[in-house]
Protein backbone atom coordinates (compact mmCIF):
# COMPACT_ATOMS: atom_id res chain seq x y z
CA UNK A 1 0.00 0.00 0.00
CA UNK A 2 1.47 3.31 -1.04
CA UNK A 3 1.68 6.37 1.17
CA UNK A 4 -1.20 8.26 -0.48
CA UNK A 5 -3.55 5.29 -0.24
CA UNK A 6 -2.55 4.74 3.39
CA UNK A 7 -3.37 8.33 4.31
CA UNK A 8 -6.74 8.14 2.55
CA UNK A 9 -7.66 4.95 4.35
CA UNK A 10 -6.56 6.34 7.73
CA UNK A 11 -9.28 8.97 7.41
CA UNK A 12 -11.84 6.15 7.75
CA UNK A 13 -11.13 5.98 11.50
CA UNK A 14 -10.90 9.74 11.94
CA UNK A 15 -13.94 9.89 14.26
CA UNK A 16 -12.17 7.59 16.76
CA UNK A 17 -9.04 9.75 16.94
CA UNK A 18 -8.14 12.93 18.79
CA UNK A 19 -5.63 13.87 16.14
CA UNK A 20 -3.15 12.75 13.51
CA UNK A 21 0.45 13.94 13.64
CA UNK A 22 2.91 13.51 10.81
CA UNK A 23 6.33 14.26 12.23
CA UNK A 24 8.20 13.15 9.11
CA UNK A 25 7.36 11.60 5.75
CA UNK A 26 7.60 8.10 7.20
CA UNK A 27 6.27 8.58 10.74
CA UNK A 28 2.57 8.97 11.55
CA UNK A 29 1.06 9.21 15.03
CA UNK A 30 -2.61 8.49 15.62
CA UNK A 31 -3.72 9.93 18.96
CA UNK A 32 -6.75 8.38 20.65
CA UNK A 33 -8.38 7.69 24.00
CA UNK A 34 -7.94 4.24 25.57
CA UNK A 35 -11.56 3.22 24.79
CA UNK A 36 -11.00 3.58 21.04
CA UNK A 37 -7.52 2.01 20.86
CA UNK A 38 -8.87 -1.51 20.33
CA UNK A 39 -10.95 -0.52 17.30
CA UNK A 40 -8.12 1.50 15.74
CA UNK A 41 -5.67 -1.36 16.26
CA UNK A 42 -8.09 -3.80 14.68
CA UNK A 43 -8.54 -1.48 11.70
CA UNK A 44 -4.79 -1.13 11.13
CA UNK A 45 -4.10 -4.84 11.56
CA UNK A 46 -7.06 -6.47 9.84
CA UNK A 47 -8.30 -3.91 7.31
CA UNK A 48 -5.01 -2.26 6.33
CA UNK A 49 -2.93 -5.46 6.93
CA UNK A 50 -0.09 -3.55 8.56
CA UNK A 51 2.59 -5.43 10.49
CA UNK A 52 2.54 -5.08 14.29
CA UNK A 53 6.07 -4.24 15.46
CA UNK A 54 5.90 -3.69 19.23
CA UNK A 55 4.06 -1.72 21.88
CA UNK A 56 5.48 0.73 24.40
CA UNK A 57 4.16 1.78 27.79
CA UNK A 58 4.97 5.21 29.22
CA UNK A 59 4.16 6.84 32.54
CA UNK A 60 3.72 10.50 31.64
CA UNK A 61 2.71 12.08 34.97
CA UNK A 62 -0.95 12.94 34.20
CA UNK A 63 -1.77 9.75 32.30
CA UNK A 64 -0.38 6.48 31.00
CA UNK A 65 0.36 6.15 27.30
CA UNK A 66 0.40 2.90 25.35
CA UNK A 67 2.04 3.20 21.95
CA UNK A 68 1.26 0.52 19.38
CA UNK A 69 3.75 0.62 16.52
CA UNK A 70 2.74 -0.71 13.10
CA UNK A 71 4.89 -0.84 10.01
CA UNK A 72 3.89 -0.50 6.39
CA UNK A 73 6.67 -2.64 4.95
CA UNK A 74 6.12 -1.49 1.36
CA UNK A 75 7.10 2.10 2.10
CA UNK A 76 8.90 1.77 5.44
CA UNK A 77 6.36 4.05 7.08
CA UNK A 78 5.81 3.50 10.82
CA UNK A 79 2.32 4.27 12.12
CA UNK A 80 2.03 4.62 15.89
CA UNK A 81 -1.25 4.57 17.78
CA UNK A 82 -0.85 6.63 20.94
CA UNK A 83 -3.56 5.64 23.43
CA UNK A 84 -4.04 7.77 26.54
CA UNK A 85 -5.21 6.06 29.76
CA UNK A 86 -6.52 8.90 31.94
CA UNK A 87 -7.46 6.81 35.02
CA UNK A 88 -4.26 6.66 37.09
CA UNK A 89 -5.83 4.75 39.99
CA UNK A 90 -7.00 1.71 38.01
CA UNK A 91 -5.40 2.00 34.58
CA UNK A 92 -6.89 -0.43 32.08
CA UNK A 93 -7.18 -0.85 28.34
CA UNK A 94 -8.75 -3.46 26.07
CA UNK A 95 -6.23 -6.15 25.09
CA UNK A 96 -5.41 -6.60 21.40
CA UNK A 97 -4.09 -10.15 21.93
CA UNK A 98 -7.39 -11.89 20.98
CA UNK A 99 -6.97 -10.87 17.33
CA UNK A 100 -3.19 -10.21 17.41
CA UNK A 101 -1.38 -13.03 19.27
CA UNK A 102 2.01 -11.37 18.72
CA UNK A 103 1.07 -8.74 21.30
CA UNK A 104 0.66 -11.26 24.12
CA UNK A 105 4.11 -10.98 25.70
CA UNK A 106 4.56 -7.22 25.33
CA UNK A 107 1.18 -6.71 27.03
CA UNK A 108 2.27 -9.01 29.84
CA UNK A 109 5.52 -7.06 30.17
CA UNK A 110 3.71 -3.70 30.33
CA UNK A 111 1.35 -5.23 32.90
CA UNK A 112 4.40 -6.28 34.98
CA UNK A 113 6.30 -3.03 34.81
CA UNK A 114 3.57 -0.37 34.72
CA UNK A 115 0.60 -2.18 36.27
CA UNK A 116 -1.79 -1.61 33.40
CA UNK A 117 -4.67 -4.07 33.26
CA UNK A 118 -5.25 -5.46 29.76
CA UNK A 119 -8.92 -6.47 29.68
CA UNK A 120 -9.74 -9.81 28.00
CA UNK A 121 -6.07 -10.79 27.80
CA UNK A 122 -6.07 -14.61 27.73
CA UNK A 123 -3.01 -15.09 29.93
CA UNK A 124 -2.03 -12.03 31.96
CA UNK A 125 0.56 -13.73 34.19
CA UNK A 126 3.86 -12.32 35.44
CA UNK A 127 6.48 -12.35 32.68
CA UNK A 128 9.80 -10.72 33.55
CA UNK A 129 9.86 -9.70 37.21
CA UNK A 130 11.13 -12.16 39.84
CA UNK A 131 8.70 -14.70 41.31
CA UNK A 132 9.07 -13.11 44.76
CA UNK A 133 8.57 -9.54 43.52
CA UNK A 134 5.86 -7.92 45.69
CA UNK A 135 2.37 -7.54 44.21
CA UNK A 136 1.31 -4.02 43.37
CA UNK A 137 4.83 -2.60 42.99
CA UNK A 138 5.40 -1.41 39.44
CA UNK A 139 9.04 -0.42 38.89
CA UNK A 140 8.60 1.72 35.79
CA UNK A 141 6.05 4.04 37.40
CA UNK A 142 7.61 7.36 38.25
CA UNK A 143 6.30 7.26 41.84
CA UNK A 144 7.76 3.80 42.52
CA UNK A 145 10.07 3.79 45.57
CA UNK A 146 12.01 0.79 44.24
CA UNK A 147 13.31 2.86 41.33
CA UNK A 148 16.90 3.84 41.89
CA UNK A 149 17.68 7.45 42.75
CA UNK A 150 19.73 7.87 39.61
CA UNK A 151 16.87 7.19 37.23
CA UNK A 152 14.35 9.53 38.90
CA UNK A 153 13.45 12.79 37.27
CA UNK B 1 49.95 -28.83 47.07
CA UNK B 2 47.05 -31.02 48.02
CA UNK B 3 45.75 -33.64 45.64
CA UNK B 4 42.50 -31.72 45.27
CA UNK B 5 44.31 -28.53 44.21
CA UNK B 6 46.54 -30.46 41.81
CA UNK B 7 43.53 -32.04 40.13
CA UNK B 8 41.72 -28.71 40.01
CA UNK B 9 44.59 -27.10 38.08
CA UNK B 10 45.25 -30.04 35.78
CA UNK B 11 42.42 -29.41 33.32
CA UNK B 12 39.80 -26.89 34.31
CA UNK B 13 36.26 -27.78 33.33
CA UNK B 14 33.94 -24.83 33.48
CA UNK B 15 30.23 -24.37 33.96
CA UNK B 16 28.78 -21.19 32.50
CA UNK B 17 26.19 -19.32 34.60
CA UNK B 18 24.31 -16.33 33.21
CA UNK B 19 22.71 -14.31 36.01
CA UNK B 20 21.27 -11.44 34.00
CA UNK B 21 23.88 -10.65 31.36
CA UNK B 22 23.06 -8.96 28.07
CA UNK B 23 24.58 -11.95 26.22
CA UNK B 24 27.63 -10.00 25.09
CA UNK B 25 29.97 -11.62 27.63
CA UNK B 26 28.40 -14.99 26.81
CA UNK B 27 29.29 -14.57 23.15
CA UNK B 28 32.90 -13.82 24.12
CA UNK B 29 32.96 -16.92 26.33
CA UNK B 30 31.85 -19.00 23.36
CA UNK B 31 34.39 -17.18 21.19
CA UNK B 32 37.10 -18.32 23.62
CA UNK B 33 36.21 -21.93 22.80
CA UNK B 34 36.24 -21.52 19.01
CA UNK B 35 39.27 -22.58 16.94
CA UNK B 36 40.92 -19.14 17.02
CA UNK B 37 41.64 -19.29 20.76
CA UNK B 38 40.78 -22.96 21.28
CA UNK B 39 41.22 -23.24 25.04
CA UNK B 40 40.21 -26.87 24.88
CA UNK B 41 43.82 -27.68 23.95
CA UNK B 42 44.64 -26.71 27.58
CA UNK B 43 41.89 -28.99 28.87
CA UNK B 44 39.47 -26.12 29.49
CA UNK B 45 35.99 -27.01 28.31
CA UNK B 46 32.38 -26.24 29.04
CA UNK B 47 30.43 -28.92 30.86
CA UNK B 48 26.70 -29.38 31.29
CA UNK B 49 26.51 -29.70 35.06
CA UNK B 50 28.10 -27.81 37.97
CA UNK B 51 28.83 -31.20 39.58
CA UNK B 52 31.36 -31.89 36.82
CA UNK B 53 32.89 -28.40 36.95
CA UNK B 54 36.10 -27.06 38.50
CA UNK B 55 35.21 -23.45 37.75
CA UNK B 56 32.13 -21.29 37.34
CA UNK B 57 32.06 -18.60 34.69
CA UNK B 58 29.53 -16.08 35.95
CA UNK B 59 28.23 -13.32 33.67
CA UNK B 60 25.62 -10.69 34.48
CA UNK B 61 24.59 -8.38 37.32
CA UNK B 62 22.81 -10.95 39.49
CA UNK B 63 19.06 -10.27 39.23
CA UNK B 64 16.62 -11.12 42.02
CA UNK B 65 15.32 -14.07 40.01
CA UNK B 66 18.77 -15.45 39.13
CA UNK B 67 20.73 -15.17 42.38
CA UNK B 68 18.67 -17.93 44.03
CA UNK B 69 19.81 -20.25 41.21
CA UNK B 70 23.38 -18.93 41.44
CA UNK B 71 23.61 -19.83 45.15
CA UNK B 72 22.29 -23.31 44.39
CA UNK B 73 24.71 -23.79 41.48
CA UNK B 74 27.61 -22.71 43.69
CA UNK B 75 26.56 -25.17 46.41
CA UNK B 76 26.42 -27.98 43.87
CA UNK B 77 29.83 -27.27 42.33
CA UNK B 78 32.52 -29.72 43.37
CA UNK B 79 34.93 -28.02 45.82
CA UNK B 80 37.54 -26.67 45.60
CA UNK B 81 36.36 -24.51 42.74
CA UNK B 82 37.23 -21.16 41.22
CA UNK B 83 34.60 -18.55 40.39
CA UNK B 84 35.40 -16.33 37.42
CA UNK B 85 33.33 -13.16 37.27
CA UNK B 86 33.27 -12.19 33.61
CA UNK B 87 32.54 -8.62 32.61
CA UNK B 88 31.86 -5.29 34.29
CA UNK B 89 28.37 -6.33 35.46
CA UNK B 90 29.51 -9.44 37.29
CA UNK B 91 32.54 -7.62 38.79
CA UNK B 92 30.44 -4.90 40.44
CA UNK B 93 27.02 -4.52 38.74
CA UNK B 94 28.46 -1.90 36.34
CA UNK B 95 25.96 0.56 34.88
CA UNK B 96 23.06 -1.29 36.52
CA UNK B 97 24.16 -0.35 40.06
CA UNK B 98 21.10 0.49 42.15
CA UNK B 99 18.64 -0.84 39.58
CA UNK B 100 15.32 -2.13 40.91
CA UNK B 101 15.93 -5.71 39.88
CA UNK B 102 19.61 -5.99 40.85
CA UNK B 103 20.42 -8.18 43.85
CA UNK B 104 24.19 -8.30 43.18
CA UNK B 105 27.18 -7.66 43.26
CA UNK B 106 27.76 -11.30 42.43
CA UNK B 107 30.92 -11.65 44.57
CA UNK B 108 28.96 -10.69 47.74
CA UNK B 109 26.29 -13.26 46.92
CA UNK B 110 28.89 -16.01 46.55
CA UNK B 111 30.65 -14.90 49.75
CA UNK B 112 27.33 -15.28 51.60
CA UNK B 113 27.33 -18.97 50.66
CA UNK B 114 31.06 -19.52 51.13
CA UNK B 115 33.23 -16.80 52.74
CA UNK B 116 36.41 -18.53 51.53
CA UNK B 117 35.42 -18.81 47.87
CA UNK B 118 38.19 -18.30 45.31
CA UNK B 119 36.91 -15.44 43.15
CA UNK B 120 38.67 -14.01 40.08
CA UNK B 121 37.56 -10.82 38.38
CA UNK B 122 37.82 -10.28 34.62
CA UNK B 123 36.52 -6.77 33.93
CA UNK B 124 35.54 -5.42 30.53
CA UNK B 125 32.37 -4.80 28.59
CA UNK B 126 32.74 -7.41 27.25
CA UNK B 127 36.24 -8.68 28.16
CA UNK B 128 38.26 -9.98 25.24
CA UNK B 129 38.95 -13.71 25.12
CA UNK B 130 42.62 -12.84 25.65
CA UNK B 131 41.68 -11.15 28.94
CA UNK B 132 39.75 -14.21 30.09
CA UNK B 133 42.62 -16.55 29.20
CA UNK B 134 45.01 -14.22 31.01
CA UNK B 135 42.72 -14.30 34.05
CA UNK B 136 42.66 -18.08 34.06
CA UNK B 137 46.45 -18.25 33.79
CA UNK B 138 46.91 -15.78 36.65
CA UNK B 139 44.52 -17.65 38.94
CA UNK B 140 46.02 -21.05 38.20
CA UNK B 141 49.56 -19.80 38.79
CA UNK B 142 48.49 -18.12 42.06
CA UNK B 143 46.84 -21.22 43.50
Amino acid sequence: MLQEELKNRLSEVKDKLIGIEETTERRIYLLCEAENAHAVNKFLFEDLALRFVIATGIDSDDCFEILYHFSNDETGCVITIKAFIRDREKPSIESITPFLPGAEWIEREIHDLLGIDFENHPNLRRLILADDWPEGVYPLRKACPERSEGTKK
Amino acid sequence: MSLKMWSLKKSVWVFHVNVGACNNCDIEVVNMLTPKYDVERFGIKLVGSPRHADALLVTGVGTHQAVIRLREVYRQTAKPCVVFLIGACACGTGIFKGGYHVAGPVDEIIREVDPDAIIAYVPGCPPKPEAMISGVVKVLSAL
